[in-house]
């Protein structure tokens, strides 16, 4: 059974008098442990798909299915709990809470999850560690740079060990230098810790790293080969 | 939710000017409020006390402040022997000011071996003996002293009187805790008084038996065709005659602390709808994390309710501290009113202020609560 299966997915919207539907009738499904980039020009549906998965959209119509569960069919805080318990969400613009520090940001989660303040401790700091910001745990957002919020975003994906990872354009407010670190970042998670990741971006060298490559193209996925990422980078 | 307490109140620090505005502003508002209900409480105090109903107050006919009524003082003695009456006293007025005041003194000069009988005083300083035996004696109601900053011994005057403090009472009578007693002969005898073998009033205690209304109707008639007429009343019904004028006053100021409560619903509304505009696109964050619509609306609230608390402690504190340590009574024509704090103006206060912060929370609430996710997440 694949972990993530969406099955003739619609989404629509109105926007003024228009009736926008940036998905229509799509089909996806991501193995559990994979690594899957979804790229796809400006408005092609990417970030709405990923958001339909993460359980903070709901489609027009068709089910989305996550390792069995028919999360579409979800209230609304039955789905606010799965997604407590099954998903880790990466922005693009880190969404750090500014009151808090790296490792009050990074703790949230896992207030949600009924952990003794020990079991928090020891799962804020093995996170920590993972993004090498132990020594920036007592740090607010507003004193660390942009690559390090990302990196406290990422602790703060991961720190509940959840299903499935979705990252929104991750790399897209970094420089080409913390974009290499924080893409080596979230291979290390899919590669060491085996955890599934689901990636929306524009860049196609940060699709490279991805296990599989998808284009969203006019509402369907087409597969996309390290070659053709190679040439969009090119064309660039 | 205790565990997201150092949340709310980090959020409520991050906005810290504003938070604080709100909080002062509460905290007037509800100072405010709570003074007004101590001059309430005082009031219905001084109204609604059942045991004003078993004593009758015998005043000159048409007459209304105390320095103009003047009763022969040997009525006491005919009164004394009426069926169901229990004792009678002559009572001699004496006051600083006859209007209304916040600044008001008052002597009752009562017959020494009465004093200690008719009145529910206990020396908390001085000695009675001493008060028997010294002719200018005066023993002054905590509240008093503690406002004119009298000590026992200590000689003082108010106009053309001047008596010597020799001892200073408490009493479960607020009211009494505002009265100053000398001796009824020492009182008659203050220049410019010409109040020899006169009283102002006659109190009139009853027993068990009595009927109230047909004792002061019996005591009127007997004193229709007299060389003074007198107009007798319960001691609750003459105290409501002499305050009426207050009474509406008073009753007035509600409308003050209902207009102090409505400010601060305003206020902390504002503020509150405020601080959720600022934190939309950090509510959708939260909400991605995984907390739910319901949450979002506990911390609101909560950021709600602790501005109006804290404001609502502060005000309500410092106003019962003000009342506690100044002792103010409002006088006329004689009577008073203590504004004395109490646990339930104190309880009254701070739930007043939580159902203000309650009521403020909800609309802002349950508007983020139920705010769509991704919408809110492009929100810049």
């Amino acid at each position: 059974m694949s972990l993530v299966e969406v099955q003739h997915i619609t989404k629509e919207y109105v926007k003024g008098d228009q009736k926008i539907a940036p998905l229509k009738d799509a089909d996806l499904t991501v193995e559990r442990g994979e690594f899957v980039s979804l790229m796809g020009a400006s408005g092609s549906g990417k970030s709405t798909l990923l958001n339909l998965i993460a359980g903070i959209d709901r489609p027009t119509s068709g089910q989305i299915l996550v390792d069995g569960e028919i999360i579409t069919q979800f209230s609304r805080t039955r789905l606010a709990r799965w997604r407590a318990e099954n998903v880790g969400y990466i922005f693009q613009m880190h969404n750090l809470v500014p009151v808090l520090t790296a490792y009050e940001n990074i703790e949230l989660p896992l207030l949600l999850l009924g952990l003794s303040s020990r079991d928090r401790e020891k799962r804020v700091n093995i996170a920590l560690e993972a993004v090498s910001l132990t020594d920036r745990a007592d740090h607010y957002p507003r004193q660390l740079s942009g690559g390090q919020e990302q990196r406290v975003g990422i602790a703060r994906a991961l720190v509940a060990n959840p299903t499935l990872i979705v990252a929104d354009e991750p790399t897209g407010d970094l420089d080409a230098e913390t974009t290499e670190q924080i893409l080596a970042l979230l291979q290390r998670l899919n590669t060491e810790l085996g955890m599934t990741l689901l990636m929306v971006t524009h860049d196609p060298n940060a699709a490279l790293i991805a296990t599989r490559r998808l284009r969203l193209e006019k509402g369907v996925f087409v597969e996309s080969s390290p070659m053709m990422s190679l040439a969009a980078v090119g064309g660039k | 939710m205790l565990r997201f307490i150092p949340y709310i109140l980090k959020t409520l620090w991050r906005h810290r000017t504003r938070t604080l505005l709100t909080v002062s502003g509460t905290a007037v508002a509800m100072f405010v409020f709570s003074f007004v209900g101590a001059v309430q409480e005082g009031l219905d105090r001084l109204l609604h006390d059942q045991r004003q109903d078993r004593s009758l107050i015998v005043f000159q006919a048409n007459r209304f402040c105390p320095s103009t009524s003047k009763l022969p003082e040997d009525y006491a003695l005919r009164i004394r022997k009426l069926s169901g009456v229990k004792d009678a006293v002559p009572i001699q007025v004496y006051m600083n000011n006859c209007r209304a005041s916040l600044d008001v003194v008052v002597f009752n000069g009562l017959p020494a071996e009465k004093l200690r009988s008719v009145r529910p005083i206990a020396l908390s300083e001085g000695d009675w003996s001493q008060f028997e035996r010294q002719r200018d004696a005066a023993l002054v109601g905590r509240a008093v002293a503690q406002r004119r900053k009298l000590t026992v011994g200590q000689k003082f005057s108010i106009g053309a009187l001047t008596v010597t403090v020799a001892g200073i009472f408490s009493s479960s009578v607020p009211t009494e805790e505002s009265m100053i007693y000398t001796h009824l002969e020492f009182l008659q005898r203050t220049p410019g008084l010409h109040a020899v073998g006169t009283a102002t009033q006659v109190e009139v205690l009853l027993d068990e038996s009595a009927e109230a209304q047909a004792t002061c109707k019996q005591i009127d008639d007997l004193y229709r065709a007299g060389p003074v007429g007198t107009n007798t009343r319960t001691k609750g019904a003459f105290q409501a005659k002499t305050v009426g004028d207050l009474v509406e006053l008073v009753g007035f100021t509600r409308y003050l602390g209902l207009a102090c409560v409505l400010m601060v619903l305003g206020l902390v509304a504002t503020t509150t709808v405020m601080g959720v505009q600022d934190r939309l696109r950090e509510h959708a964050v939260l909400q991605t994390i995984g907390f739910t619509g319901w949450h979002i609306f506990a911390f609101i609230i909560s950021e709600s309710l602790v501005v109006s608390l804290v404001g609502g402690l502060l005000g309500t504190g410092t106003a019962l501290a003000i009342l506690q340590t100044s002792s103010l009574a409002l006088g006329t024509e004689g009577i008073l009113i203590a504004f004395l704090p109490s646990t339930s103006l104190a309880m009254m206060g701070l739930a007043a202020s939580a159902l203000v912060g309650l009521l403020a929370g909800i609309a802002p609430a349950w508007q983020a609560s139920r705010a769509e996710i991704v919408p809110a997440l492009r929100m810049a």
